[in-house]
């Protein structure tokens, strides 16, 4: 029964190629961004999931408190002396490993040198991620404070082999370093990945503030392995008890608890210190779009085999009468639907192969079908069979229901006013979601075109910066006179941050007139050099830059307009302000420019003048010389100071188009889906279309003896397709109002949707229907009377 | 083998009762060969689907094998469709999917019959039939007396003990014809199946035993045909 069935089947595929094309096409691409879908979920979902107990695995939190007892901020940094005290006191804690934050260091096998990502971590950070030792020992790799932990691509790079243990490699131009373990290559869907790895011991030694334990400076990573029983509810009591009773107590104190580290990378956002939701939310997104595509999908088979029920009802008549029963049929029909969608599942496959490497670059992963893994297969065998059930179980109840004299003496006519407008629901629903869809896209683009048309509050163009290395931190000097020299830039400073950065938050501030004893607001801290605004041109409202005529500058601070607010100063000029204990004055007032996000008006910010904090080196280039030859220049100069480090020059607008990069994702996402479920949905209107036309032939034929003209019938078949697409506008055009205005509030800094962009969606999915629909009713228009009339 | 007891049947339209049937009481025996005849829209059509269990009549009983069957579920139905009926159309109604040989196999398979046993009665069928060399062939390849021997060839596979035609040579050329009405013959006499036939020719009507005359949903007459 079920060999006939599948071969009947696979003959009315071949037969019916239009509708199998269709449904082939449109399951093929739901499919696809169904599969793409689920692999992007599970790279995300997995993240930080590698290592055999990484349920265990936490990471120390910290709350940073704000206005009113709530909670302004919670990030994942912490103190060095938080680590040590938990492992000493809590039971449940079976490792402790402090880590600093990873940062781009230097690392050389003799001439052989590269920038690659450095950690320090304590040597218990081996117990809770599974590193996978090349060579070396596990146990004893991260003794010695001079020794170091390779990747494998690392000591490819450096060596060109992997048999590297033992010998040695140039930290920062200033440290040997024995290599006392090589590791495989750390999973791309992981937080915590480093190009090389060196004891905390050695860290101590580089920063020898980082050996006592303070509870000021969090610029650490604590991480905690608990015991698998632990109540981590329990233990987060205890954490802050600990804390408590080991820390002087002031409002700015900053709580500590432990949270899940696989977590952090979805559920990373924090209200009031409670999670609250995060990337996951992106994922959701995502997800819904793949299944509408899928759905529409399905739709379009459903609508198609019902609309072909006029056919199918005769086989079901006469099936019946010959013994079959209803099982049977359905089994029958549904069979039909699978054999379907296994000829889309490949297609899929093979569509996601040609996709994967444009999605890969597009959203910066590495996504591929693992063929060897059960897993993958059993989910898209889970896809299929779903898939299969949805697309079929509607027909296959429907056609199977058909009482079999109805059928034989086509009476199906009478189909009742039910079934007919379920179709048309389906088709109303198809559109519906695609016309979302376009609104999204539309309103995406305007807010990032908005977003970007914004100024950012000085000329990005011609800035660049490089990192301040090696010797560029005690020749700077030296290095800018050069530099100047040079006339490949006309000024530069040095400061502890780039231009956009991220944290450097802080509220250690008072200031004459304050109405509470203690400041809860954030405020940023950038700490430079002389000519700071002359080089990135930030507009100054009021004063003047730090200047070497001015001894008193040492302790002289710039702020920014919206400092100048919180302060509530009325001439800022000369005021005092009291920063990290020490008295200032303010010298200048700039006006607020981007740093952080583009979306939201950033923190008040203070600069001060200091040559100990360096971090970046900023220049404006000199724009009578070409940009080539001032790229060589400072290449050349930095070389020269610099001779162990590669120079690297960063454009300072191409780290401001970073800053989009997200909302540009989600906005080619969403053009992606959107196209691609217009383009389904009009590949099944196209085929009720034609449905309907071959239904109606004889209709036509008759209608053009009596003198209908080819516009008459082209409207007569048009129209009601027309009206559904109609339907669906007015059921769309609210819901996108409503939830894209729902996405627009999510920004502080957003445009206004636009009236025009309603009828250009309305209009766009209403011409795309109008050239389907129309293309075949003029093909049935035009087609000669005699032959559709000789049918009978 | 059949008992019909005052069958009516109608449809109400906006209060109008239209009659199709009327008072319909027949027997009709096991082995017997009856037409049915009479005018267009006189309800032949319908009483065989009556019979056939296609329809349910508005009132009356019926009892087929001496069970009441005037409502009856859709799987007994079915399970009566497996055993004892096997139906002939006027269109032929074979499936345009599957092959001569897969169309005479449809009913074995739906009555779950072993897979040697099904290829030999296939076997013997097309054999008796002539068809053999057509096995592989789809219906829309077939002329239409050729088509209609798959038909019945179909309708005996399953062994029944009443065949329902519904004018089966009304598509027919009159060679065709006379070929299909002395097959029925042929099983009714050699076979012992009932067989009831809906037909307009006279000439075909005399192939059987027995006629039934319709006219407005009555039963005017019933006559044994004497040979």
């Amino acid at each position: 029964m079920f060999k006939l069935n599948l071969k009947i089947a696979l003959r009315n595929l071949w037969k019916n190629k239009t509708s199998s094309f269709i449904n082939v096409i449109g399951l093929a691409i739901g499919l696809a961004a169904c599969l793409m879908l689920l692999l992007y979920v599970s790279y995300e979902w997995n993240f930080d999931k590698q290592a055999k107990n990484w349920k265990n695995v936490y990471m120390a939190m910290t709350n940073v408190p704000g206005e009113g007892n709530k909670i302004a901020g919670t990030f994942n940094g912490s103190t060095t002396a938080l680590g040590p005290l938990l492992k000493q006191n809590l039971p449940e804690v079976k490792y402790v490993a402090r880590m600093d934050y990873g940062k781009k260091s230097l690392i050389a096998n003799g001439q052989n040198s590269y920038k690659k990502d450095s950690k320090f971590a304590e040597p218990d950070i081996l117990k809770m991620y599974d590193y996978q030792f090349i060579s070396g020992d596990p146990k004893t790799a991260l003794q010695n404070p001079l020794s170091v932990i390779l990747t494998e691509s690392t000591a490819k790079t450096l060596f060109g082999t992997v048999d590297v243990l033992s010998k040695s490699v140039r930290y920062q131009d200033k440290e040997n370093l024995t290599i006392t373990g090589v590791v495989k290559d750390l999973p791309e869907n992981s937080s915590n990945r480093f190009d090389f790895l060196m004891p905390w011991s050695f860290y101590e030694i580089v920063d020898p503030s980082a050996k006592e334990l303070n509870w000021n400076n969090y610029s650490f990573v604590t991480m905690v392995s608990l015991n698998p029983d632990a109540n981590i509810d329990l233990v987060n009591r205890k954490v802050e008890a600990l804390v408590k009773a080991n820390t002087p107590q002031t409002p700015q104190s900053q709580p500590h608890f432990l949270y899940q580290t696989s977590k952090l990378h979805l559920f990373g956002k924090f209200e009031n210190g409670k999670p609250a939701g995060g990337d996951i939310e992106q994922i959701w997104l995502f997800m819904g779009l793949a299944f509408g595509i899928l759905l529409i999908a399905c739709i379009n088979f459903m609508n198609m085999a019902t609309a072909k029920s006029e056919k199918r009802a005769k086989e079901v008549g006469i099936k019946k009468t010959i013994g079959a029963n209803r099982t049977s049929l359905i089994f029958q029909f549904l069979t039909e639907s699978m054999v379907l969608t296994l000829v889309a599942v490949v297609m899929a496959i093979a569509l996601l192969e040609i996709c994967l490497p444009a999605f890969n670059g597009l959203l910066n992963i590495n996504l591929g079908i693992s063929y060897f893994n059960t897993a993958s297969w059993i989910g898209i065998l889970g896809i299929v069979i779903a898939t299969g059930l949805i697309a079929g179980s509607y027909p296959a109840f429907y056609l199977s229901s058909f009482n079999p004299i109805q059928t034989l003496k086509r009476n199906i006519k009478s189909r009742g006013i039910l079934t007919v407008s379920l179709r048309q629901v389906l088709v109303i629903g198809q559109f519906c979601f695609a016309i979302i869809l376009i609104i999204s896209t539309l309103v995406i683009y305007r807010q990032i075109q908005y977003i970007k048309n914004k100024p950012v509050g000085f000329d990005v163009n011609a800035l660049v910066e490089i990192p301040q290395d090696g010797e560029l931190k005690t020749k700077f000097d030296l290095f800018k006179t050069e530099m100047l020299k040079s006339g490949a830039v006309t000024s530069m400073y040095q400061s502890s941050v780039s231009l956009s950065h991220r944290g450097r938050n802080f509220m250690d501030m008072k200031w004459d007139g304050m109405t509470n004893p203690q400041n809860t607001v954030m405020f940023n801290q950038v700490a430079t050099s002389y000519d700071f605004i002359k080089t990135n041109g930030i507009k100054l409202l009021q004063g003047r830059d730090f200047s070497k005529n001015f001894a008193s500058d040492t302790s002289a601070v710039m702020v920014s307009a919206s400092a100048v607010k919180v302060f509530g100063y009325k001439n800022p000029i000369g005021k005092k302000v009291i920063v990290f204990g020490s008295n200032a004055h303010i010298v200048g007032v700039f006006d607020d420019y981007v740093w952080d996000s583009p979306y939201k008006s950033n923190n008040p910010q203070v600069v001060y003048l200091t040559t100990g904090q360096t971090g970046v080196i900023t220049m404006r280039l000199n724009n009578s010389n070409n940009l080539q030859s001032n790229i060589e220049t400072i290449n050349k100069i930095t070389k020269a100071f610099n001779p162990a480090y590669p120079t690297e020059i960063t454009f300072i607008n191409s780290l401001y188009q970073e800053k989009y990069k997200s909302e540009k994702t989600l906005g080619i996402l969403s053009n992606l889906f959107g196209g691609l479920a217009i383009f389904v949905s009009c590949l099944g209107l196209f085929g009720l279309v034609a449905y309907s036309a071959e239904q109606r032939t004889k209709e036509f034929g008759v209608r053009k003896v009596l003198g209908a003209s080819v516009a008459n019938l082209m409207q007569l078949l048009s129209l009601s397709f027309i009206k559904m697409i109609v339907a669906a506008i007015i059921v769309a055009v609210p819901i996108s109002y409503f939830a894209m205005g729902k996405w627009l509030n999510n920004f502080e800094f957003h445009t206004e949707i636009s009236w025009w962009i309603i009828p250009v969606a309305a209009l766009g999915t209403l011409s795309m229907a109008l050239i389907t629909v129309s293309f075949q009713a003029y093909k049935t228009a035009k087609a000669n009377p005699v032959d559709a009339l000789k049918y009978e | 083998m059949i008992q019909l007891n005052n069958i009516e049947k109608y449809y109400a339209n906006k209060g109008v009762k239209s009659y199709i049937l009327r008072h319909v009481t027949t027997t009709i025996k096991q082995g017997e060969f009856v037409s049915i005849m009479g005018p267009s829209g006189a309800g032949k059509s319908t009483l065989l689907n009556i019979i056939g269990m296609l329809e349910e009549p508005t009132y009356g009983t019926y009892e087929f094998l001496g069970e009441d069957v005037t409502t009856l579920n859709e799987r007994k139905r079915i399970e009566l469709y497996r055993n004892h009926i096997g139906f002939v159309f006027q269109a032929y109604h074979l499936i345009d999917e599957m092959t001569v040989y897969e169309n005479i196999e449809a009913p074995l398979l739906y009555k779950k019959i072993g897979s040697s046993e099904r290829a030999s009665r296939i076997a013997d069928l097309l054999d008796r039939f002539n068809i053999v060399a057509k096995k592989d062939l789809f219906p829309n390849q077939l002329s239409g007396g050729q088509q209609q021997l798959v038909g019945i060839a179909r309708a005996l596979a399953a062994q029944p003990s009443i065949i329902l035609a519904d004018e089966p040579t009304g598509n027919l050329q009159s060679a065709q014809a006379d070929e299909i009405m002395n097959l029925f013959k042929k099983l009714n006499q050699e076979d012992g199946i009932t067989i009831i036939q809906v037909t307009h020719s006279e000439k075909n009507a005399t192939y059987g035993n027995r006629i039934l005359h319709i006219a407005d949903g009555v039963v005017k007459d019933d006559v044994k045909v004497i040979v």
